[in-house]
């Protein structure tokens, strides 16, 4: 713990509740209380990343606030990270980084899309990141909790995004507090997202996806998985998606959240899951005449309408990214569609081995 | 009352230096104006059309560009387009900012026509207008000439477009620093 800090000191109230309201008096927070970033919780935090305190990892939009590893330990410290986090979070703000996944655009965009954090490798269980039942709300893993609220605390107050200020979102999403969730590798019948994104499967890797929402899907009546991943990609095609806006259809991934047990359905169909994205994407699609004639010439002159006159949700079969997760119960997808004008990014979480 | 020291969570305010922005203080004839429309807003690319109709009459050589993405290939070809023809044309009218992520597009090529010692003017919509004038100055260009128009401007009939189109235009010029 030899770093030495920069950011200015403040005296607060040791007080929780009073803490809670200089927090929001301040506007550090996101609404909901925060734990106090001292030194000692910065410092523990800092000696979990092989970065020095000064490094920077870039500027966040809007305001192109400079985000030091610092200054992102001290809202992690903030969210409640505890030390091995943190380079989670430095991981998944690195992936929002890279121009591609466009953080200017998404965070000031009238949208409601948000940073959605999907996890792959060892680290998932030690460190609470939730991919088995509730998920993606409600399991509660410390991990899952804390890693997304640090991300969505540095936008605001390293970035400077604001609700109604520098952001024009209508009407945000919960994901806004911050989503973090895992995929469970061991139930799915493929390789992990992130091993076919090429990365090794010891590591532990952050994907960050452009997601507008959770679009749920349920079914109880298909046996048969190729019917069931059919209704899948025509209610992920529906017709006032993001991905019908633009005349870029090969720009953005609609990411399908599938349970366990829906996954091995799928899996026994088909071995390959480059084939089920094939198959689902050759279903991904509505007629023209399914919207009123006004959009019908909007869709044409925007050559979004092939030879047959289908209306393709996305130009290829990966950008509809299978994610296993959830819990045994069945019945369930989740659909988290894209902003359209992103792209899926990730980066290998960097951490100092443990000293002690 | 017991206290404690924490740092502070809030990045310092970036220092923003305020690049110059340019007028044309001439007439039209001549000059190569440009106009950038936005695939996504018909209103505009309306409206565009009017003025380019304007332009022209009013002894202009008129470039026209549009976008349509902004990430992918779609959207380095259009920012590379718009880098090209910053260079090509005197000055130009760059829209429409009438959402979020549009708006920050609109200015961020608004800027980079500012960055090469053209006229620029960035046209938004009225709800749009602070978002506008904000990214102007986080892209440390914050004297980038808005164009305020009416908000919305979608679901108008064509008539009355064109009739904003109109009003709107005397406006334009002056921003751009056009002298009859």
């Amino acid at each position: 713990m030899s770093a030495t800090l920069t950011a200015e000191q403040v005296e607060v109230p040791a007080d929780p509740g009073e803490l809670y309201e200089r927090s929001l008096e301040e506007r550090w927070g996101d609404g909901a209380p925060i734990v106090p970033p001292t030194d000692d919780r910065v410092l523990a935090l800092l000696d979990a990343t092989p970065y020095a305190p000064d490094h920077v990892l870039g500027a966040l939009p809007p305001q192109y606030g400079v985000a030091t590893v610092e200054l992102v330990a001290i809202n992690a410290a903030m969210a409640g990270c505890e030390a091995a986090a943190l380079p989670f979070v430095l991981a998944a703000l690195e992936a929002m980084l890279v121009p591609e996944w466009n953080a200017f655009g998404l965070t000031t965009t009238t949208s409601s899309v948000f940073a959605m954090l999907l996890v792959n490798g060892p680290r998932r269980d030690d460190l609470g990141i939730d991919y088995r039942a509730g998920c993606m709300g409600g399991a509660a893993g410390r991990g899952s909790m804390t890693i997304g609220r640090a991300v969505s605390l540095c936008l605001r107050n390293v970035g400077g995004q604001r609700a109604g200020e520098t952001s024009r979102t209508v009407f945000g999403q919960p994901a806004r507090f911050g989503m973090c969730f895992g995929e469970w590798e061991e139930r799915s019948p493929w390789p992990s997202l992130a091993a076919r994104r090429g990365f090794d499967t010891s590591d532990d890797v952050v994907t960050v996806h452009g997601g507008k929402g959770t679009f749920p899907l349920a079914d109880i009546h298909n046996d048969d998985p190729r019917d069931l991943l059919y209704l899948i990609a025509k209610s992920i095609a529906f017709p006032l998606s993001n991905m019908f806006l633009s005349g870029t259809p090969e720009n953005g991934e609609v990411v399908v959240a599938m349970n366990p047990m829906w996954a091995e359905r799928f899996g026994s169909a088909f071995p390959d899951v480059e084939d089920a994205q094939s198959y689902l994407w050759e279903h991904a699609w509505q007629p023209l005449e399914l919207w009123p004639a006004g959009n019908q010439d909007i869709l044409r002159g925007k050559g979004r309408v092939d030879g047959d006159g289908k209306v393709r949700l996305v130009a290829s079969p990966a950008q509809i990214v299978p994610f296993v997760c959830g819990g045994l119960g069945s019945l369930h997808a989740v659909a988290l569609p894209s902003f359209g004008e992103s792209q899926l990014q990730s980066a290998v979480v960097q951490r100092n081995q443990p000293t002690r | 009352m017991t206290s404690v020291t924490i740092r502070r969570p809030t990045a310092p305010p970036p220092e923003r230096s305020v690049a110059p922005a340019y007028t044309l203080d001439g007439s039209l004839g001549g000059l190569r104006i440009g106009l950038r429309t936005d695939g996504a807003w018909r209103s505009w690319v309306l409206i565009a059309g009017e003025w380019e109709k304007r332009l022209r009459d009013e002894g202009a050589d008129v470039t026209c560009v549009e976008t349509n993405a902004q990430v992918g290939d779609g959207g380095r070809t259009d920012r590379r387009n718009i880098d090209e023809w910053s260079e090509q044309i005197d000055a130009g009218l760059v829209g429409l900012g009438t959402c979020g992520s549009c708006t920050s597009f609109t200015v961020h090529d608004a800027v980079t026509l500012e960055s090469h010692a053209k006229p620029s003017v960035a046209v938004v919509t009225e709800e749009f207008e602070t978002h506008a004038r904000n990214m102007a100055t986080f892209l440390g260009h914050g004297d980038l000439k808005v164009l305020v128009l009416p908000y919305p401007l979608e679901a108008r009939p064509d008539d009355e477009l064109r009739k904003i189109a109109a009003e709107y235009y005397p406006q334009a010029m002056e921003l751009l620093g056009v002298k009859r």
